[in-house]
């Protein structure tokens, strides 16, 4: 008789523990939800814009002149070089 | 000739019981698997050399300075103790059924008082407890070496997946059920005779379903000591070995057309979000379980050292220096539990057999729950994801990312399966903070 006493706690604890894990986790997903919307929408991503800076296409008319020069610079260079070997 | 006998007497080898020897392979076996197998290296190393030194006849490293008296000393001393515990000794016996008739009354119902008494005997005769009874005795029955580590994990974890896709904590929920699973077939095979756990022991092999080494110490620490060596050993050994386990179970209960899922990618999570989840996390704990509340506030309390950015220095030491030193003496402690007479039993086999039951439900738990959410939501996800729910962090998210490309080769599944994978974490923790509240 002890022995199926022994089983109903560990069923009891089974049920137990598997719903409170996904109560609490379920309650973590509602709150990040709601917390990474209102972080969203009072401090619109900075991040998503770094990366488009980062971009190869440079767009301030600086950046344009000095990519410009670079290029010669490498472009003269490396026809120099081809001719020297 | 006396001399000789004397030294002879003294010696590991004339000491040497089956138990002992047998353990000292057991420890050399973990050595191999760590150094040419690369087992969880970090951890085995230190577990399988603990576990020799622990068994080391004569040398007492892993017991208290009372059974180390009790163990080898003289019939004098023996006396002593028996006055302090208050018993008396047979004098026709001999020395070694006195040996027996002591460690029962050390064991079994002798005062504190009593025990006291006896250790200050032991102690004034020049008897003091071993070197990795104290390491035990300050890293894990305290619980500060777990804990610590976790600390460590927490400084170690990115929790941008997780809070760019949030419904990943479900597969990490589901994948819990490898422990409470293990837990009722521990409780079964108790129940069938054919092995003797109580509910707590049974709680304590579960937890190994968690996929998370200071997890499972921490838990084991608290509800059932003595099987903590078994348990520490079977963790860490099925972490090594996901990446063998896994595979077979998510390509059985996968199409390949459900491996060949891609998944949308991932939006950028701002730094605010990263500082404010963890505090979120301790407040959750606070309010629902605070019995969670030392492995995931120290979990929480690390990666905020990591994610604020303006503690970088104790963000790096937690997550290298500390938790390198802890893991030496952690990995030692466990090793001191590696003794003949509690790790050679069928337990410890059956606590083996049931780990890795407890892993391989909770794999197809996490990937059949990757299944269910794909039917009823509009984003894809790919199931094998699910498998990382158990925690194992980086090896199981690793896991996914593979048998993902081998489904399509352009398929990276590695970050959306960090998201199950640090959500595992906090999963088992839960779990671990429900067991010891049910039972502690």
């Amino acid at each position: 008789m002890q022995n199926t006493e022994l089983l109903n706690e560990g069923l009891a604890l089974m049920a137990l523990g598997m719903g409170f894990v996904f109560t609490f986790l379920t309650v973590l997903v509602i709150s990040v939800t709601l917390m990474s919307g209102a972080v969203r929408r009072f401090q619109p991503a900075p991040v998503p814009s770094a990366p488009v800076r980062r971009g190869p296409t440079g767009t301030s008319p600086k950046d344009d002149e000095v990519q410009a020069v670079i290029s010669a610079a490498v472009h003269r260079y490396r026809r120099q070089k081809g001719r020297d070997s | 000739m006396d001399k000789i006998i004397t030294l002879w007497e003294g010696s590991g080898l004339y000491n040497l019981q089956l138990g002992q020897a047998a353990m000292i392979v057991v420890g050399l076996v973990l050595l191999y698997l760590a150094i040419y197998k690369k087992f969880e290296p970090l951890l085995l190393v230190p577990i399988g050399f603990g576990g020799i030194l622990a068994n080391i006849p004569e040398a007492g490293l892993a017991i208290s300075a009372l059974d180390q008296a009790i163990e080898v000393g003289k019939p004098a001393v023996l006396q002593q103790i028996a006055a302090a515990f208050g018993i008396a000794l047979d004098p026709l016996a001999s020395a070694e059924s006195w040996r027996v008739a002591l460690k029962s009354v050390a064991d079994g119902n002798a005062s504190a008082d009593a025990l006291r008494a006896a250790k200050d005997v032991v102690v004034n005769v020049g008897y003091s407890d071993g070197m990795l009874y104290n390491f035990y005795k300050v890293a894990i029955g305290t619980g500060v070496a777990p804990l610590i580590i976790f600390m460590g994990v927490g400084a170690m974890t990115d929790f941008g997946p997780l809070l760019a896709n949030p419904r990943t904590l479900f597969l990490g929920a589901a994948a819990q059920f490898g422990i409470f699973a293990t837990l009722f077939g521990a409780v079964a095979l108790s129940s069938m005779g054919v092995m003797d756990f109580s509910l707590n022991q049974a709680a304590a092999i579960g937890i190994i379903g968690g996929a998370d080494g200071p997890t499972s110490i921490y838990v084991s620490s608290v509800l059932a000591p003595e099987l903590l060596g078994a348990i520490a050993v079977a963790a860490y050994a099925y972490m090594a070995l996901v990446p063998l386990i896994q595979p077979p179970i998510m390509r059985l209960l996968t199409s390949k057309k459900e491996r060949e899922i891609t998944m949308t990618q991932l939006r950028p999570v701002s730094k605010l979000e990263k500082i404010i989840f963890p505090l979120m996390l301790l407040i959750l704990v606070a309010l629902f379980l605070p019995d969670a509340a030392p492995l995931l506030g120290m979990f929480c309390f690390g990666n905020l050292m990591r994610e604020c950015g303006v503690v970088e220095r104790l963000s790096d030491t937690s997550q290298n220096a500390l938790i390198n030193i802890v893991t030496i003496i952690l990995g030692l402690s466990v090793g001191s539990k590696l003794m003949a007479e509690s790790f050679l039993s069928v337990e410890t086999l059956g606590i083996l057999g049931l780990g890795i039951v407890a892993f391989g439900i909770g794999t197809a738990a996490g990937v059949l729950m990757a299944k269910l959410m794909n039917l009823v939501s509009k984003m894809p996800i790919n199931p094998l994801i699910g498998a990382a729910g158990v925690s194992a962090v980086p090896m199981a998210a690793r896991v996914a990312n593979k048998v993902g490309l081998e489904a399509n080769p352009h398929n990276f599944l590695l970050m959306h399966a960090m998201g199950p994978n640090v959500a595992g974490v906090i999963g088992s923790a839960v779990a671990a903070g429900v067991m010891i509240k049910y039972l502690g």
